[in-house]
């Protein structure tokens, strides 16, 4: 492990950015000095005071703040007033993000943040350095990273299924071991990572990183982004945030709530100004909601590099995210309805033990399908059975759900509208029918959504209408099995059996199987786990169920 | 039942039901006292939009209220006590709960990262104890309740042994 025998600091330029970025919060209190002091000479000096005393103090930060890689650890130490040291141990990198601020990106800086979230995110501890060179940000980078390559390098039986029979990560997993242990006991890589292979025996050699790119996202697929439905509200958005600052600043500088209220009252006499606006504002929805989405996600590239994977975005702020690839496990593909009218998903990388998974850890923007899928299979890899339907009192199930809440509602809501006699209460109950009746083609697509699969390696589970999400993960990554029974479930003998993951959202259900299916899916996938429990059936399983696409 | 899964071996302790019983008396006092307490409110309310039937008739829900689940109370420690069992063989943890919903749970020992012992008051009253099972994913963890005390402490014991042993961190 190369070690730096001088702490460094953050760059210096850093404290041209530190100014500007604590502009907006000393605006206000210097403005007041000057009020206050009436604008007097002597006001003047206090506020050259407290800016001079601002600067001071960011230069006093950056001064005593280093950082260091010693031996197997990274030390950031902060002696300001006491001296604190934040030691994070190499092994315990999960993954480094490189964000470029547009400040930062003006003067070739880049932020750097180091994430250790071990179980969960219960002792997750995240180290920061904002304001290194752009080149350090890349050998930090490297050298983080690295240690992990290695030792995953250096083991030879990297042999698919051995998942069972694993040797122990040690400190990797085991949040209260001692780190200095570490190294000791090389994990198992995924099969087909031979990615990490490269530079095997001789850890000390920096090589020239082989990379990969599997997808540099065109421009034109940018036009794809509303169809997730999220964008297509930045125009509500941003008139919320505009009327939220412009309130603060009135505040600020003593305009009334009268004010505020007559301008309300003026504009309430104008209803067609107030049409007029929502109108423009639902005009602008694809157009701002384009615009917003290619902002953030403007030249997304997935890559491989070093074992990692490396999924880039921005415009504005351009940020970098790295995966460990020997800690995907799978992924889970999304589809809005539109979305999937349009033939267009998004993919989240499931990783173990990642924090912010749902920011960190997706692996494509809005892309055509079968993108979607040519760069999952290549990057993560494929699920090859085809999914299994779930029994037709499934589809009764899904339509009594999603139609029944809105009937009763519909049924409550009469009663006032019968009693009453006024007409308004009408609406409520004429409202829910009418949600009722759409609730006859939602409950049968999200019939059609159900689907579970397994191919020997993955397992594979899908629901969902308006937001349709399949997961597809490896059986290594499968920690446990819940199985859940409702009275009504029973009644029509499903079950919902739940694949307990020690990655991404934790667990993965297949909704509405048959009670007879359920366990014999899961002794499928883990048959040593449940054969001594379960009892053999005459339809345990059967593979004569037609394939769903 | 006929989910094609057997029984687990062992019940859990007879002293179980009694604690269920409090449970259920507790959860029951809380319902019947807020329906009471809804009741005064809108008793003494004299809201206009209230329909003159309803305001005439509240002290009725109370009353409806306490009918309808006093019925639970008793059937409810008695259910689960048929339907909550345990075991732990070929090194996964089987257990099943639940009363009118029910829910199964398979832990491999290999997978276990913690097993807590712990004891709510109820269950220090009774010479009870519940075994908290965690892995990775909490699908994948499980609760053992209304053990008997020296149960719950040899199952949580031996449990931590011998996921010590086979320690298995793929996830």
């Amino acid at each position: 492990m190369p070690a730096e025998a001088v702490p460094s600091r953050l760059s210096p330029l850093v404290l041209l950015i530190d100014p500007v970025r604590m502009l907006p919060s000393l605006l206000l209190p210097l403005a007041g000095v000057l009020f206050v002091g009436g604008f007097s000479p002597s006001s003047f000096g206090w506020a050259a005071v407290a800016v001079v005393g601002s600067v001071a103090y960011s230069v006093l930060r950056w001064a005593t703040f280093t950082y260091q890689i010693v031996g197997d650890r990274l030390e950031l130490t902060r002696s300001l007033v006491s001296r604190s040291v934040r030691t994070i141990p190499l092994e315990r990198v999960r993954g480094v993000d490189v964000t470029t601020p547009p400040l930062h990106r003006l003067l070739g800086l880049a932020v750097l943040r180091i994430d250790t979230a071990a179980h969960g995110s219960a002792d997750k501890q995240e180290g920061e350095l904002d304001g290194v060179t752009l080149a350090e940000a890349e050998r930090l980078r490297t050298l983080l990273l690295r240690p992990s390559r290695v030792r995953a390098a250096q083991t030879p039986d990297a042999a698919p299924g051995t998942a069972r029979q694993m040797p122990p990560h040690g400190p990797l997993d085991a949040p209260d071991a001692t780190p200095a242990t570490a190294g000791t006991t090389p994990p198992t890589l995924p099969p087909g990572d031979a990615a990490a292979l490269t530079g095997a025996g001789e850890p000390a050699v920096r090589q020239v990183a082989p990379e990969t790119v599997y997808l540099r996202v065109p421009r034109k697929w940018l036009t794809f982004g509303p169809l997730s439905g999220a964008y297509l509200f930045t125009p509500f958005a941003l008139v919320a945030g505009a009327v939220g600052v412009l309130f603060q600043w009135a505040e600020q500088f003593g305009v009334s709530g009268r004010t505020a209220l007559s301008i309300g009252e003026w504009l309430w006499h104008r209803p067609y100004l107030l049409v007029a606006a929502a109108l423009l504002l639902i005009a602008a929805m694809p157009f701002l909601g384009v615009l917003m989405y290619s902002v953030l996600n403007w030249d997304f590239t997935l890559r491989a590099r070093d074992g990692y994977l490396v999924a880039e975005r921005g415009l504005v702020n351009r940020r970098s995210v790295s995966l460990e690839r020997r800690r995907v496990r799978g992924y889970e593909i999304v589809e809005a309805l539109a979305e999937r009218w349009a033939g267009v998903a998004r993919v989240w990388a499931i990783v173990s033990g990642l924090g912010d998974s749902q920011n960190r850890g997706q692996l494509l923007p809005v892309v055509p399908r079968a993108a979607a899928l040519d760069v999952t299979r290549e990057a993560v890899g494929e699920l090859t059975a085809p999914l299994r339907t779930h029994p037709p009192s499934a589809r009764k199930r899904r339509l009594f759900r999603a139609i029944a809440p809105w009937l009763a509602l519909a049924a409550l809501g009469a009663v006032p509208a019968l009693t009453t006699g006024v007409g308004v209460w009408w609406v409520l109950p004429v409202l829910a029918l009418l949600l009722a009746l759409a609730g006859v083609p939602l409950g049968l697509d999200r019939y059609r959504s159900l689907g579970h699969t397994y191919d020997g390696t993955r397992l594979s589970v899908r629901s969902g209408s308006l937001r349709r999400s399949q997961a597809v993960v490896e059986r290594r990554a499968v920690v446990g099995w819940t199985f859940r029974q409702t009275w009504f479930q029973r009644r029509v003998a499903l079950m919902t059996v739940i694949a307990g993951v020690g990655a991404g959202v934790g667990g993965y259900e297949a909704i509405d199987v048959s009670e007879a299916d359920g366990p014999a899916f899961a002794a499928e996938v883990t048959p040593d786990w449940l054969s001594p429990f379960t009892i053999p059936h005459p339809a345990a399983h059967s593979p004569t169920d037609p394939p769903t696409t | 039942m006929s989910v094609p899964l057997r029984d687990p071996v062992n019940r859990v302790s007879r002293r179980a039901i009694t604690l269920w019983l409090l449970e259920a008396l507790f959860g029951f006092a809380l319902l019947v006292g807020g329906s009471m307490l809804a009741a005064v409110w809108i008793d003494g309310s004299g809201w206009s939009w209230v329909p003159g039937w309803l305001s005439d008739n509240v002290w009725w829900l109370p009353v409806a209220v306490g009918v309808l689940m006093a019925p639970f109370v008793v059937i409810e420690p008695f259910w689960r006590y048929a339907v909550h069992r345990w075991e732990l063989s070929s090194d996964v943890v089987y257990a099943r709960s639940g009363w009118i919903s029910r829910e199964w749970v398979f832990v491999p020992v290999s997978r276990i990262q913690t097993v807590d012992k712990a004891q709510g008051w109820f269950e220090r009253l009774l010479g009870l104890a519940t075994v908290e099972i965690r892995t990775a994913s909490y699908a994948g963890s499980s609760t053992i309740k209304g053990l008997d005390y020296t149960v719950a402490a040899r199952l949580s014991e031996s449990l931590a042994h011998r996921a010590e042993e086979l320690r298995d961190d793929a996830t």
